[in-house]
């Protein structure tokens, strides 16, 4: 059985580093399904772009947020910590994707309430594999509440 | 009944005479806070003569920052607070000044100090060398774990870069390329990933001082079990014999103790000949440690390379003959050395290598 999801799935990207955001939209690209993937290079934009705020205001509400952790001026561990005490976006899967295997690092992540984190890979076609195992899960797989 | 007079002088004489013998120095002083009456320790010890020591004050031979509270134990010592363990800095003739440790009781009724100094500004020398090595390893570990976490984290993401990208290159423009090109790209990735691999067993190798627990009874018979359980699809793919002896249960950090196991057999598996793979784990006891061996019937090694495979990224064998950076066994004798014991390997060419390891006697930690 295949499954697919009915509609368009929004996905917020927060990664400061382009070569990532090029690389993981890349392996997005290769999805059996449709997704729209909106970028964040910051903590800041990232909260901007959840809350509608300054040039995010048209932003749609994403299904799924990958978020890296080492970001300039505000890291992913301070926006996970926000998104879960926001009433409007604490419900949101939010998939840490970085470069740190760092154990304080993971632990922290679960402490704020990642649903998942994952070390990206340095070989490509295994990055490719994890990202579109993400996303085909947390779009596909997962029930999720209907209204958030 | 009292002493005849003879006995008396003689006892006076004694006294005197350790009066005059002693390292330490013995003082009178009056309430007034001078001198009255101090023995040739004091001349020895500080350099100013007896009569300079009691023209003045003491307290004038106090260090500055020392005079309060000299001034405060004297008045302490006028009310019946006997000095147990008092200590201030006085001045020598040359002008440094050494540590001294008090002992003191007074006499209301001839209003006098009766006080023993000793000379404790080695120790106290010594004490401040410690505080600072302390702060400078508090400092230096600060900077390892520091170390570590950049190295898990800013150092992998540009080599990952180099490595998906170079990827994505020979993905993209496949047609382009031709033989040569592909091979100058996997080239160039193989070093990134490499790189990457080498990166983390550094990290590997410090986290055995970041990640180490203190030591705890450690059943290594279930150690083994475990190590096993962990490595049985390497042992089936090979078709290993691993065999053990019974093993002790040893105060040490058991993951450790695991990583040790585990890195050895590893080896053994890894290093094997054309004969079937035979591995035995054995333990024996010696005077005050356990020594623990392993003895496999693989390549061997030759004895010039003994002390170098126990180096960081030490290889014996070039990367096409066999896999690894060669951080292994750096790992397990950090582990080991850590443990305050030693590692060591038997072994002739063609003939099996023994590796051996010790474990020292630790008194069980106290509860809680």
């Amino acid at each position: 059985m295949i499954m697919t999801p009915n509609r368009l799935v929004e996905i917020l990207l927060v990664d400061d580093n382009i070569g990532d955001v090029v690389l993981t939209k890349e392996a997005l690209k290769g999805a059996d399904f449709t997704n729209r993937v909106s970028i964040a290079r910051d903590g800041f934009e990232a909260l901007d772009c959840l809350r509608k705020t300054g040039k995010f205001a048209n932003a749609p509400t994403p299904d799924l947020i990958l978020l890296d952790i080492n970001m300039p001026r505000k890291n992913g561990c301070e926006v996970l910590e926000e998104i879960r005490r926001d009433e409007r976006l604490k419900l949101i899967p939010v998939v840490i994707l970085t470069s740190s295997e760092a154990e304080d690092d993971i632990r922290r992540a679960y402490e704020l309430g990642a649903n998942c984190y994952v070390t990206k890979p340095a070989d490509l076609d295994e990055m490719v594999k994890i990202v579109q195992a993400i996303d085909f899960f947390w779009t596909t797989v997962a029930k999720l509440p209907r209204s958030r | 009944m009292q002493n005849p007079p003879g006995n008396s002088d003689r006892h006076e004489e004694e006294l005197r005479t350790f009066f005059e013998l002693s390292l330490d120095m013995f003082a009178i002083a009056d309430f007034a806070g001078y001198f009255k009456r101090i023995n040739p320790a004091w001349e020895a010890t500080l350099g100013f003569s007896t009569e300079e020591l009691s023209a003045v004050p003491y307290v004038e031979f106090v260090h500055p920052d020392d005079r309060e509270k000299t001034v405060k134990e004297a008045a302490g010592l006028q009310v019946g607070r006997d000095t147990i363990a008092f200590e201030n800095r006085y001045r020598c003739k040359d002008g440094k000044y050494r540590w001294l440790l008090w002992r003191a009781r007074a006499d209301f009724d001839s209003e006098l100090i009766y006080a023993i100094a000793r000379d404790i500004t080695e120790r106290k020398d010594f004490e401040k060398m410690l505080r600072n090595t302390t702060a400078e390893l508090a400092r230096s570990n600060d900077e390892l774990s520091q170390f570590a976490y950049i190295a898990s984290h800013d150092l992998q993401e540009p080599l990952r870069m180099v490595a998906s990208f170079l990827q994505l290159i020979e993905k993209r423009y496949d047609g382009v390329l031709d033989a040569e090109g592909r091979n100058f790209i996997h080239f160039a990735v193989d070093g990134a990933k490499r790189m990457q691999t080498l990166i983390q067993d550094l990290l590997a190798l410090s986290r055995v001082q970041t990640r180490a627990k203190p030591s705890d009874l450690t059943d290594c018979a279930a150690v083994f079990r475990d190590v096993m359980n962990d490595l049985q699809f390497a042992i089936a793919e090979v078709g290993a014999t691993v065999t053990c002896d019974t093993l002790p249960t040893v105060m040490a950090d058991s993951v450790q103790i695991a990583q040790i196991l585990q890195n050895l057999l590893g080896n053994a598996l890894k290093f094997r000949g054309t004969v079937p793979v035979r591995i035995h784990v054995s333990a024996i006891r010696k005077a005050n440690e356990w020594e623990f061996s392993v003895t496999d019937n693989g390549i061997g090694i030759d004895p010039q390379f003994f002390e170098r495979i126990f180096g960081i990224f030490q290889r014996l064998h070039s990367r096409t003959e066999l896999p690894g950076t060669g951080i292994g066994l750096a790992v397990c004798k950090k582990i080991v050395e850590r443990h305050a014991g030693r590692i060591w390997v038997e072994s002739k060419p063609g003939n099996g290598s023994k590796f051996f390891f010790t474990i020292p006697d630790k008194k069980r930690l106290p509860d809680g």
